[in-house]
């Protein structure tokens, strides 16, 4: 099901390649253990498609062609995507800006229905928003007219859940991203994080089976956004529901995701599909992100096929 | 100095400076003989007209009249002027048809109008009362109209990945986030109204009111009865704008304080 027919079949074995470790101690020996130790199809859980057990959250894209008019000429945006995910599955998505990445994310909320080719979620074609998928956009998009509180609940105003029960379940969802004590506050009284953090939880409290991620933590410092993605981890291992993130970084997008989708830009394309066999809650220090960051890195910059030897000879290199 | 202006006592006594200055130069005027005296009833013969038209009742009924006037007015034209402005933001195809339209008759002002509303319903009530609304519908119309036609689709696409309803959308979104101009439109509207309440009352000199008494006043050649009437009309202004500041502040107490 997920082993679509991509370009650069190699990818495969990309998390596999205990190369790295080697020499290094500590952590590399971990890092190692743990992916031994889970196994792709067990890191992810993955209902039996033959089983009658309903499928909840499965995406597929199938040849999705997206295009823009801009000055008369159809412009295409997104070509021949082919990209499916799994129940429950975490992917990321990286690439250069002008790849398409939010647009995707739009089409498969459904805010924009004009596209080629299929989307679906769990069989069914996708032609508007349901509250069947979330998303949280990279402005938070809290409506500034409204308390923090009021807010989340809004996202509960067309569920059937019960009235009664709403203040409760809005409550658990504010405490779930550590907002408790901040229910009456309006957003210029929150700070970014806090404001992001809420348009997290607004996205939660429908319990959409699909969560669209559109470089959520893009505005936010670098501490901030090591803490929300350690909240954002912790909460996809609580609701285990499918999730999948745009972002420009790369670390981040291989710390949260099982699979790590790169993209090329002009027009938008799956270049690469990387799995991280690595389970959660993952270990930042890992070797095995660290030399997936560096080739995604490598591979965004434009380093030409066949150059990948580059990276076994300088495998230390590590930061930007 | 901010610390100074922070606090409630100090700000009111340099707001009331101004005032006093004025009545302190306006009694030397009026007391020093001259040309100027003519111009100027002292303060004191003020004071005495003030008791006088207090005595007998009528500045009662009318600051009432002006005010039921103006109020009035107010609530039909700017009613109007905020369901047009909603409507024709709602629906571009009807701001199509209307819009030109009424962009060339907003150009006329409002006591442009006084001609011709005279030769179709006379110089009564009912005529003065239409002026007082058409002034009061344009600025609510046009600002209602520019406040929900740029509500940021950023807002709107919320809505719609939680499925809002026409009704949901309109009323948690395009209306809350439109409302920061509705007041504004509102704020003018009010003033326009005012404006227009004094100006029929003085052209037309129907039913009462603040303005017919000036304009008796003048014939009369009372000039303190003149000068009460302005301050009342002053003090009556400037207290509705306070209200309506206090109002506007409470309704959006969602922004950011500053500015």
């Amino acid at each position: 099901m997920s082993a679509e027919p991509f370009p650069r079949p190699r990818n495969q074995q990309v998390g596999g390649s205990p190369r790295i470790h080697a020499g290094k101690a500590g952590q590399a020996q971990r890092g190692l253990a743990e992916q031994q130790a889970a196994p792709r199809a067990e890191a992810v859980p993955r209902p039996n498609v033959e089983s009658s057990a309903p499928l909840r959250g499965e995406l597929t894209n199938s040849d999705l062609d997206k295009s823009f008019t801009i000055g008369g000429q159809a412009r295409p945006v997104l070509e021949n995507i082919n990209l499916t995910v799994r129940p429950g599955e975490f992917v990321s998505i990286v690439g250069a800006s002008g790849c398409g990445k939010s647009t995707l994310l739009r089409l498969i909320v459904g805010l924009d229905s004009e596209y080629g080719g299929e989307i679906r979620l769990d069989g069914e074609r996708i032609a508007t928003t349901s509250l069947d998928r979330g998303i949280v956009f990279q402005d938070h998009r809290l409506f500034p007219w409204m308390t923090l509180e009021q807010n989340v609940e809004l996202a509960l105003l067309n569920t059937d859940t019960p009235k009664a029960r709403r203040a409760a379940i809005v409550a658990e969802h504010i405490a779930l991203v550590g907002l408790s004590g901040f229910e009456k506050a309006y957003p210029h009284q929150l700070s970014g994080g806090m404001a992001q953090r809420a348009a997290i939880a607004r996205a939660l409290v429908t319990e959409p089976k699909v969560l669209l991620l559109d470089e959520p933590l893009g505005a936010l410092d670098a501490l901030t956004r090591v803490h929300v993605q350690n909240e954002l981890q912790r909460m996809w291992l609580a609701q285990r529901s499918t999730m999948v993130m745009v972002t420009h970084d790369v670390e981040e997008a291989l710390y949260l995701g099982d699979r790590v989708i790169v993209m090329s830009p002009h027009p938008g394309r799956v270049r690469r599909i990387v799995e991280v066999g690595l389970p959660h809650p993952r270990d930042r220090r890992s070797p095995l992100l660290h030399r997936l960051k560096d080739e995604i890195l490598a591979e965004l910059t434009g380093n030409p096929a066949g150059e990948p030897a580059n990276l076994v000879t300088f495998p230390a290199r590590e930061s930007r | 100095m901010n610390a100074l202006l922070s606090r409630r006592a100090p700000r009111l006594a340099l707001g009331l400076i101004a005032p006093a200055l004025l009545l302190a130069g306006w009694q030397w005027l009026a007391t020093s003989g001259g040309a100027s005296a003519v111009a100027l009833a002292p303060l004191g013969s003020v004071a005495a007209a003030f008791v006088e038209l207090v005595g007998n009742g009528t500045i009662f009924g009318d600051i009432v009249a002006t005010l039921t006037r103006a109020f009035t007015g107010f609530a039909i034209g700017a009613g109007l002027g905020v369901a047009t402005g909603t409507a024709t933001a709602v629906w571009p195809l009807l701001n199509r048809v209307i819009a030109p339209l009424l962009n060339a008759l907003r150009q006329v002002p409002m006591i442009g109008w006084l001609p011709l509303i005279g030769l179709w319903f006379g110089t009564g009530e009912g005529s003065e009362l239409i002026v007082v609304c058409l002034g009061a519908f344009f600025p609510a119309m046009l600002n209602t109209h520019a406040g929900i036609a740029n509500v940021e689709q950023r807002y709107l696409d919320v809505g719609e990945v939680f499925r809002f309803t026409t009704g949901q959308r309109f009323r948690r979104i395009l209306l809350p986030a439109a409302m920061p101009l509705i007041l504004t439109g509102l704020t003018q509207a009010l003033a326009f109204a005012w404006i227009g309440t004094l100006a029929s009352e003085l052209l037309m000199g129907a039913g009462g009111g603040l303005g017919v008494t000036l304009q008796t006043a003048q014939v009369q050649q009372r000039l303190d009865v003149i000068l009460v009437t302005v301050a009342i009309t002053a003090i009556l202004g400037f207290a509705i704008n306070q209200i309506i500041a206090r109002v506007r502040r409470e309704v959006l107490r969602w922004q950011p304080a500053s500015i």
